[in-house]
């Protein structure tokens, strides 16, 4: 018998028909649709046990005490540390995004060394050391060859950079633009010396002038909390908040009062405030009151109306407020942190010694224990550092940046960025492909700050010397990055130098042990607090002397660059999470939106929507308007955080840099930089 | 002609019942074998001896103190008594040098591992005595074979919906999704 085709299909369906009584159909259809759900590009959770660690995160300038939640040993989500007495569970939206940004694609993966322009490879580390070493070799005793900027304020990194450096026979240790800075130079106009601290939680009347304290000056989280404090849930405040600055911003917006106040006039709406003060009964007994009455004498609430079109009005109900309070304190800064003059913030203090309050609300902290012998100073400016570099008055051939972004983040960046490219050898320590990194020579990624040691002493702001520290929080970093003081002692060793320690975790400890702190206790979530030192301050008056009543110019604007926590800082790019926050009247598509009111927009002849270029200096800005009722009259404010030409597919290219158009002026009679009171022209375009 | 008339008969429903026999062999029996390749733990871990040491599943497999369950244990916990060879077993000294010692966990192969879009809480189903779910483990010598399907990925006593479901049903438990899918 054969088997014909016949047959043959006989065989076929009875197989076919066999087989719908298997598993084999069913099960393969099944099996597939799983398979097609296990793509191995699709994340797959982390397992193991859940863990709240303690943990100091510097992504934001002031620092939070925070603790991540990790599964597995990896971090997943941020949240703040109640222990911490300042900011009782609370946390930056910077912070919070914390376990996100240790996972960004924007992070440097592994030492690279620049091989052509824009491009890098990754090398080894110890190419990369070997590197470091022989170019600080070669240049080794020769002053002003080795130069550093440091965008750190309160870590003790800064005290093995300038240990370094002054190793090698160079001073040039300079650090990136903050308050702390003025505000020390400040108290010495004031008679005073030291770090000036503020208590916010122990005062019943709170005036900001220009600092942003709700948002972006000091520790804001505390601040914050210290707000929240004094507004119990049904019950009545217990405390006054008013802002007076350029834009009705975060802390405005929660603020009791707000006055608009341009950020060129804020001296003279403060001595202004002194002069009606003074005309109600208002005395103290420092030595230059009748110097300090004299001069405020000259600021009229009409005259400073005339000036700012603030109305006088409101500048005297403000004053009796003032004068009723028990415990009022001031606080003067700019609106963004940085870029103010001694003079804004001695007019500012210069109302707490009037009213009695230095000591109480505003405080001055001893100088700190110095952990590196031979560190220095940190009392150099970045940006005058690099002007110098841009006119050949300084010439170093090796530039160490450590947390900085000084190619995005000073006045006039895009002339700070070519002042770079005249130096010959510059290493970034850097977490992320930021701005500054991606024109270096050399990149030795940095580990995130969940990643590192590191410490926090007397962010400013606070009312007390405060210590924080922290310790890793994973045991494996993300990429492959080292930390950059222990790389820095690493090339110390290596060029016959000894800073005295081999970790920057053993230079954590010696600050800890000479503050009197226990470390331990500190990287488990603790704090150290110490006591203000006493002492008064004079009022700052012959100082205050040099201030001028600003002017209208009907051909300029004052900018008012505002801040925005959630948006990142000068260091960090916007996080990919907190970019759902950003306004279409603030961001849309890559165009940004620069504010002012009505009034402002006619007298420039532009309107909603309008595209316009302002430009200051040699800088550019280029734009779209909105019209904000809440911006100060003749003011453009402009938001932080925007224009980025580095970072990752979230940040790049979105609006546009308002540290382009900043412009740097030395401040009469201290010869300081500042630069928040920047003039711009608007055109449209 | 006579040829043509024999093909017309031939076997009838023979070759039909043969390819229906023979599929039902190769579903049924073959199919199985093909669709699973085989795997053996990286370390023959003895659950007999460790219960001969009178020893429980908890002291291994214990519940975290927010209620979570550990699964496998760590090499921390192993080390509290494996931190250097201590027996005479083959299989410890494997684990003792070539894991402990490294510090590298042990890439155990996990029989009912359940993918991420489901939420089984160990401690919701503490009622249950852990064979009716998971192999009976406890007096086996040799861990037994991993059977992965080579198509999905999982083992083939990885737990499938409808039995969650079934189970769930029989003992009077909802059955919405968020249930189990949070």
């Amino acid at each position: 018998m054969g088997l014909d085709r016949r047959g043959f299909v006989k065989i076929v369906v009875g197989g076919v028909a066999g087989t719908l009584f298997t598993p084999v159909i069913w099960k393969s259809l099944d099996d597939v649709s799983i398979w097609s759900q296990n793509w191995p590009w699709i994340p797959r959770l982390n397992k193991g046990e859940v863990k709240s660690k303690a943990a100091l995160s510097k992504l934001c300038p002031a620092g939070c005490a925070v603790k991540v939640k990790t599964v597995g040993g990896l971090p997943f989500a941020v949240v703040g540390n109640t222990a911490n007495p300042l900011s009782k569970g609370g946390v930056c939206p910077v912070c919070a995004a914390g376990a996100q940004l240790m996972y960004s694609p924007a992070r440097v993966k592994s030492p690279m060394k620049k091989v052509g322009e824009g491009k890098f490879e990754a090398i080894k580390w110890e190419d990369a050391e070997a590197l470091l070493v022989e170019k600080l070799t070669a240049l080794k005793g020769q002053n002003g060859k080795i130069a550093a900027i440091n965008g750190d304020e309160t870590g003790s990194a800064g005290e093995v950079l300038s240990g370094l450096l002054a190793g090698l026979g160079n001073s040039g240790c300079y650090m990136m633009p903050g308050e702390k800075f003025v505000a020390e130079k400040g108290v010495k106009l004031m008679g005073g010396s030291g770090q000036p601290g503020f208590d916010i939680a122990g005062s019943d009347l709170v005036l900001m002038i220009g600092a942003d304290a709700l948002d972006s000056w000091g520790t804001t989280v505390a601040n914050q909390k210290a707000f929240a404090a004094t507004r119990p849930t049904g019950g009545v405040a217990t405390a006054k908040f008013v802002y007076a600055g350029p834009v009705l911003n975060h802390t405005a917006a929660v603020s009791d009062k707000f006055l608009p106040v341009p950020p060129t006039a804020t001296a003279a709406f403060a001595l202004g405030l002194a002069n009606l003060l003074i005309n109600a009964g208002a005395v103290c007994s420092a030595p230059d009151f009748a110097e300090y009455k004299a001069l405020a004498a000259k600021y009229t609430a009409e005259e400073v109306e005339k000036a700012t079109g603030l109305k006088a009005e409101s500048m005297k109900e403000l004053a009796a407020l003032i004068k009723a309070a028990k415990a009022p304190l001031v606080i003067a800064g700019a609106s963004f942190g940085q870029g103010a003059g001694a003079l804004d913030f001695v007019a500012g203090a210069s109302l707490n010694v009037l009213l009695g309050r230095v000591g109480g609300g505003m405080t001055l902290l001893p100088a700190a224990p110095k952990a590196v012998a031979g560190a220095g100073a940190s009392d150099k400016d970045a940006g005058s550092f690099l002007a110098d570099v841009s006119t050949g008055k300084a010439a170093p051939g090796v530039l160490l940046v450590y947390e900085a972004n000084p190619a995005y983040a000073l006045p006039q960046a895009g002339d700070m960025a070519k002042a770079l490219g005249n130096i010959a050898f510059k290493v970034s320590f850097s977490t992320y492909m930021d701005e500054t990194a991606s024109l270096c020579d050399l990149i030795l990624p940095a580990p995130h700050p969940f990643e590192r040691y590191d410490d926090n002493l007397n962010p400013y702001g606070v009312a007390k010397p405060t210590y924080l520290a922290g310790k890793p929080v994973v045991q494996k970093p993300v990429a492959d990055c080292k930390d950059p003081v222990d790389v820095l002692l690493g090339a110390a060793a290596k060029l016959g130098l000894s800073l005295g320690f081999d970790t920057y975790a053993d230079v954590i400890k010696a600050k800890a042990k000479a503050l009197g702190a226990d470390f331990d206790a500190l990287v488990a979530g603790g704090i150290w607090t110490g006591e203000a030192k006493g002492g008064s301050l004079n009022l700052g008056a012959s100082a205050l002397a040099k201030v001028a009543m600003p002017k209208a110019d009907d051909k300029t604007l004052a900018l008012a660059p505002m801040s925005n926590q959630a948006y990142g800082s000068a260091t960090l790019a916007t996080p990919p999470a907190n970019l759902l926050a950003v306004r279409d009247t603030e961001l849309s598509g890559k165009d940004l939106f620069v504010q002012m009111n009505a009034a402002t927009a006619k007298k420039v002849g532009v309107a909603e929507g309008a595209r316009v270029k302002l430009s200051a200096g040699k800088g550019e800005l280029k734009a779209r308007v909105h019209l904000n009722e809440g911006v100060a009259p003749g003011t453009v404010a402009v938001l932080l955080g925007f224009g980025r030409s580095a970072w990752d597919e979230f940040t790049k290219g979105k609006g546009d840099n308002v540290y382009k158009i900043l412009t740097v002026s030395d401040e009469a009679g201290t010869g300081l930089k500042v630069w928040a009171g920047s003039t711009v022209t608007v055109a449209k375009v | 002609m006579e040829e043509k008339k024999q093909c017309k008969g031939c076997g009838g429903a023979l070759p039909f019942l043969i390819g229906f026999v023979a599929m039902l062999v190769v579903g049924w029996v073959v199919f199985p074998k093909v669709i699973y390749s085989q795997k053996t733990q990286p370390v023959r871990f003895s659950h007999k001896i460790h219960q001969e040491q009178g020893m429980e599943c908890a002291n291994c497999h214990a519940f975290r103190d927010d209620g979570s369950y550990a699964g496998l244990p760590k090499n921390e916990k192993c080390q509290e008594c494996h931190a250097d060879v201590v027996g005479s077993d083959p299989a410890e000294k494997v684990y003792v040098e070539q894991y402990a010692q490294k510090n590298k966990e042990v890439p155990w192969l996990v029989y009912q591992y359940q993918p991420d879009n489901v939420f089984f809480s160990h401690k919701a189903h503490e009622s249950f005595e852990c064979k009716e779910c998971h192999l009976e483990v406890g007096k086996m010598d040799t861990p037994p074979v991993y059977y992965e399907n080579r198509l999905s990925g999982y083992s083939k006593q990885t737990m499938k919906m409808w039995q969650c479901e079934r189970c769930h049903a029989e003992n009077g438990v909802s059955n919405a999704c968020h249930v189990c899918h949070k």
